[in-house]
């Protein structure tokens, strides 16, 4: 009598088992789903790398003023200004940051930064995948972290292009 | 004056009848906002920021404008003034641009702070604002028009503290602007004054905009390193890839002899130091050709050659040639290296002026230096020679400061029609190389007149004048030299409380002279001949005289110099030497550059300068004060670590050169706390007490007790002069000196805007200059 009362329990135990195999998953799918996130899914608020972000003439917002960098309790981010000219103009105002790197070893992601930001220049984006063997791959230089140009300005838009080397990132930045 | 008592926010104040109440307020440490109120310059009552309560009055009042009277009954906060500054600040911002990201002045802008403490946060103008481009005044002056208050104090500054007037106001009311002299551009001294004063980020420079923002560069207090007024100043720098880079200098904090003055060589001209022709590797001649090679290498070979030659030769084979820009200590190491390590006298320096003559007129004298901040005070001062404006522009400023603000009374003897006389309240013109003859008419020889011209009744009065002057501040330019000086000093004992400047012309010129850059003569002017304190301390060091700078390029030519240590220095361009006199010579040279006499050397090591180390300096009127490290260029190292290491390749034992780990009565034990902050509190104290630890014999402050111990006058507050002060070294205790050969002083051919070999390698001197080429010479209302 043992061994039915043992079958039973088995059976009712894969009854569930083969019951939900066949339900759609409740788990996230990382990473072998769809999408530039392979299938990890993001609360809006979620903190991950930075975006430098653009304005709608595709001309970086950051315009060097350092209050990100004033702000950061880690201080991680580095900025060094240029002014621009006519010739060579990368933002809207008279400065813009010729370098702008933000250190991963240090970034605690508090989004500090992102709230000093007067121009709405820095956000975080949704970007996670932060991890390298090698710390000093985790400094991003702001090639790294620029968004790409708005899509109705096009491939050969005279704003910036040469300065991101092989063109603007095609995704938020990921991680190296 | 009669003291008045008045009562502010409930606080009694007692204050001299005549004070502005802004002041008066000030004093009790109750601060009123203002803008167009500024100390040291005229009233202007513009900007209605500084409006108080005064009881009894019907309105406001502005308190920049206000004298305090007897029982005055004054609230410098309240509703009311709120409101009204409120108001105030409203108005300024109408058009006003939202630029603060960007702005220069961001983050040190009176404006900001105003409208944080009382803006308005919301406008009730809707109108678009007027905007204007940038104009460019010149190579060093930007003026963004919309971010202008309106509060002229650049104005008011250049117009009564420079004595430039090159920036003026346009319109009237409302369509006020401020405006360049020349059209579109400014014709001017470009000091930089105006963008130092502005308020806001109205006026801007030309090397500074857009490059970063104040908080985040480093701050180092220093002193200037161009000509011999020693002005303070502060350095922002920040990091570069290659060290250290300065990317401002002001004297905001107006700390120091200077107030808040800088000539535009201590406010821009700090770029040589990144220069692309910066030297950053030593160099040695291989081949006949310089080649980079390593430091060992380099300290190797100039030990062996220093030694084998002094060994062959003598001592007496060598010849050193100090700098008037590196610090007192390097100078003072220099030629103990010189005469002790390598048994030579053979040490000279660039003289621009006779400080052997002035020493040994004053000797015995106490307070007979006038320093530059008595420059200031003096009631009356006489001016012999030189052009302070172009060559001295802290001692112009501080003359020109106290005409104005003190009614001081300025006497100019001069064969120039030089600017400084639009001060004098007398100005004699002298036929040139005639300064001579007025100091011997001074001192009572009428024969003298026969050289002067004009009539003997003039110059007899300006005599009586002058000798009736107390406190009279009597200033000389190099053109006096020997007896002059004795002559001129014997005139200024008749005068009650006459004090005495000789000028000179670089940074250190000065401290090279009292640190005993001479054949013949050891620090503190005395002779080597004369067995004293230092032979006692140095033990044999020779007693003959050296050679001169002129003497050693004869003793080379003749094969007889076997070697040539030159720091700094650039003999063979300064007096013209041919550089094949030294072809036979094994040559070191330390320098920032390839200069014309780098370029001949065997060994060429790359120098830090100034402001990239530590130590002490003294301006021509012997203000000692401390430099501070503020710059860095990966690849060079100071002249007082390469000094120590070639005495060290040379086998000498450097404690005998540098007294470094003695003196030192810490304990160790406690000087480290449990917190890495104990610690450095504990260093500080150290430091207040002098009982710094100097421990690598490349610390200049070991050399420093040397010289506070040894050299007569030097021995100052070391307290004071960490403390960033400056203090005078004077001549009372000095050595008799020895008659120098007047030729030997070559002035420097160095203007406003030129600055020997540092100014050959400022981009910013430079564009001015090709500025000014650029414009007709035309006569300008700044002279
Ligand atoms: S998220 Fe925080 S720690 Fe990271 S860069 Fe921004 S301010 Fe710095
Ligand atoms: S990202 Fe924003 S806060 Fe940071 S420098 Fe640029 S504009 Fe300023
Ligand atoms: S002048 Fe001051 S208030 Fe005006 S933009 Fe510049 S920082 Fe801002
Ligand atoms: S430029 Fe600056 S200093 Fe001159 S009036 Fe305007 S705000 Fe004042
Ligand atoms: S006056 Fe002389 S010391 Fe002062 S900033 Fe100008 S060059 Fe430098
Ligand atoms: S400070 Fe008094 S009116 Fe400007």
């Amino acid at each position: 009598m043992a061994i039915l009362k043992d079958i039973a329990a088995i059976a009712k135990g894969m009854s569930i088992t083969f019951g939900e195999m066949f339900k759609p998953t409740q788990v996230e799918n990382y990473p072998d789903g769809p999408g530039p996130f392979k299938g990890a899914k993001f609360q809006e608020r979620f903190r991950g790398a930075h975006v430098l972000q653009r304005d709608e003439n595709g001309l970086e917002k950051c315009v060097a003023c350092f209050l990100c960098a004033a702000a950061c309790p880690s201080n991680c981010i580095y900025i060094e200004a240029a002014e621009n000219t006519e010739e060579h103009r990368v933002s809207g105002a008279e400065r813009y940051a010729k370098v702008y790197d933000i250190d991963y070893n240090r970034c605690i992601f508090c989004g500090y930064c992102v709230e000093a930001c007067p121009t709405d220049a820095i956000t975080h984006g949704h970007g996670f995948e932060l991890a390298s063997f090698n710390a000093s791959n985790l400094v991003y230089r702001k090639e790294q972290m620029l968004a790409p140009q708005p899509a109705h300005l096009g491939a050969n838009s005279i704003f910036n292009q040469a300065e991101v080397e092989g063109g603007t990132p095609s995704l938020p930045a990921q991680g190296a | 004056m009669a003291d008045v008592n008045i009562t502010v926010d409930g606080k009694a104040v007692k204050t001299p009848a005549g004070t502005l109440l802004i002041e008066a307020c000030k004093s009790v440490g109750i601060e009123v906002p203002s803008f167009c109120y500024y100390p040291n310059l005229s009233l202007q009552g513009a900007c209605r920021m500084c409006l108080v309560k005064v009881e009894k009055m019907p309105k406001l009042q502005t308190a920049c404008t206000t004298v305090v009277a007897e029982g005055m009954i004054v609230t410098t906060d309240s509703d009311e003034i709120r409101q009204a500054r409120k108001g105030m600040v409203e108005l300024l911002l109408g058009n006003h641009p939202l630029d603060c990201p960007v702005c220069d002045a961001g983050g040190e802008c009176e404006l900001q702070d105003m409208t944080f403490s009382y803006g308005a946060a919301e406008s009730k103008y809707i109108e678009p604002k007027n905007h204007r481009e940038e104009q460019q005044w010149s190579p060093v002056v930007f003026f963004d028009r919309p971010r202008c208050i309106l509060c002229y104090r650049c104005v008011r500054v250049c117009n009564e503290g420079m004595d430039v007037a090159a920036l003026g106001v346009q319109n009237r009311g409302v369509s006020s602007i401020i405006a360049p002299n020349n059209e579109d551009h400014l014709e001017c001294e470009e000091c930089g004054m105006c963008i130092d004063i502005c308020p806001v980020g109205a006026l801007t420079s030309g090397s500074y905009r857009y490059k970063t923002r104040p908080w985040e560069m480093n701050h180092v207090g220093t002193v200037c390193t161009h000509c011999g007024d020693g002005c303070k100043t502060t350095l922002g720098v920040r990091r570069a890839d290659t060290g250290m880079e300065i990317v401002r200098g002001d004297n905001r904090d107006k700390s120091g002899i200077n107030n808040d003055f800088l000539c535009i060589k201590g406010r821009y001209a700090f770029d040589f130091a990144n220069h692309q022709d910066r030297l950053t590797q030593p160099l040695i001649r291989k081949n006949g050709q310089l080649t980079p090679a390593t430091w060992e290498e380099a300290f190797e070979l100039i030990g062996k050659k220093f030694s084998a030659i002094r060994e062959k030769d003598g001592g007496q084979a060598i010849g050193v040639i100090g700098s008037n820009h590196t610090t007192n200590e390097e100078n003072y190491l220099l030629q103990k290296f010189a005469r002790v390590v390598l048994g030579s006298n053979n040490i000279d320096h660039h003289r621009t002026a006779d400080f052997p003559a002035f020493a040994a007129a004053l000797r015995g004298r106490a307070n007979a230096t006038a320093s530059m901040r008595d420059v200031y005070n003096a009631p009356a001062v006489l001016l012999i020679g030189n052009d302070p404006t172009e060559k001295h522009p802290l001692l112009a400023w501080q003359i020109r400061s106290n005409v104005r603000l003190h009614r001081s009374r300025l006497y100019v003897v001069n064969s120039q029609p030089i600017k400084l006389r639009r001060q004098a309240a007398g100005f004699q013109l002298i036929p040139a190389g005639a300064e001579g003859a007025f100091a011997a008419f001074l001192a009572g020889e009428d024969a003298a007149l026969a050289s002067l011209g004009g009539s003997k009744d003039g110059w007899t009065a300006l005599r009586d004048k002058l000798k009736t002057e107390e406190n009279l501040v009597i200033v000389f330019g190099s053109e006096l030299r020997e007896g002059d000086i004795t002559a001129l000093v014997k005139f200024g004992s008749a005068v009650p409380g006459a004090k005495f400047l000789a000028l000179a012309d670089y940074a250190n010129s000065r401290g090279a002279a009292d640190m005993g850059l001479y054949p013949d003569l050891l620090p503190g002017y005395l002779p080597v001949a004369e067995a004293g304190k230092f032979h006692q301390e140095w033990g044999g060091i020779p007693s003959a005289p050296g050679l001169s700078l002129p003497e050693m390029a004869e003793s080379a030519k003749a094969g007889k110099l076997k070697a040539l240590y030159v720091v700094g220095a650039n003999p063979i361009a300064r007096f013209g030497i041919d550089p094949f006199v030294f072809s036979k010579s094994f040559v070191v040279v330390q320098d920032m550059f390839l200069t014309e006499t780098a370029v001949i050397a065997d060994v060429v090591l790359p120098a830090a300068n100034a402001y990239e180390k530590s130590g002490s300096v003294t301006n021509t009127s012997g203000d000692l004060q401390l430099v501070k490290k503020a710059g860095e260029v990966t690849g060079t190292k100071g002249d007082f670590e390469m000094i120590v290491r070639i005495a060290d390749a040379m086998g000498f034992d450097v404690r005998q050169l540098v007294p470094f780990g003695r003196g030192t009565r810490a304990d160790m034990g406690q000087t480290r706390g449990a917190q890495s902050g104990e610690a450095d509190r504990h260093a500080v104290w150290l430091e207040a007490n002098g009982l710094e630890l100097k421990m690598s014999p490349f610390d200049p402050m070991a050399i420093l007790d040397e010289i506070q111990r040894l050299v007569p006058g030097y021995n100052i507050s070391r307290l004071a002069l960490l403390s960033g002060n400056d203090q005078q070294t004077n001549f009372a205790a000095s050595g008799p000196a020895v008659a120098q050969k007047p030729e030997l002083i070559v002035p420097a051919a160095d203007g406003l805007f030129r600055s020997g070999t540092l100014g050959r390698y400022s981009h910013t001197l430079h564009s001015v200059m090709e500025n000014k080429d650029r414009q007709p010479s035309e006569e300008v209302a700044a002279d």
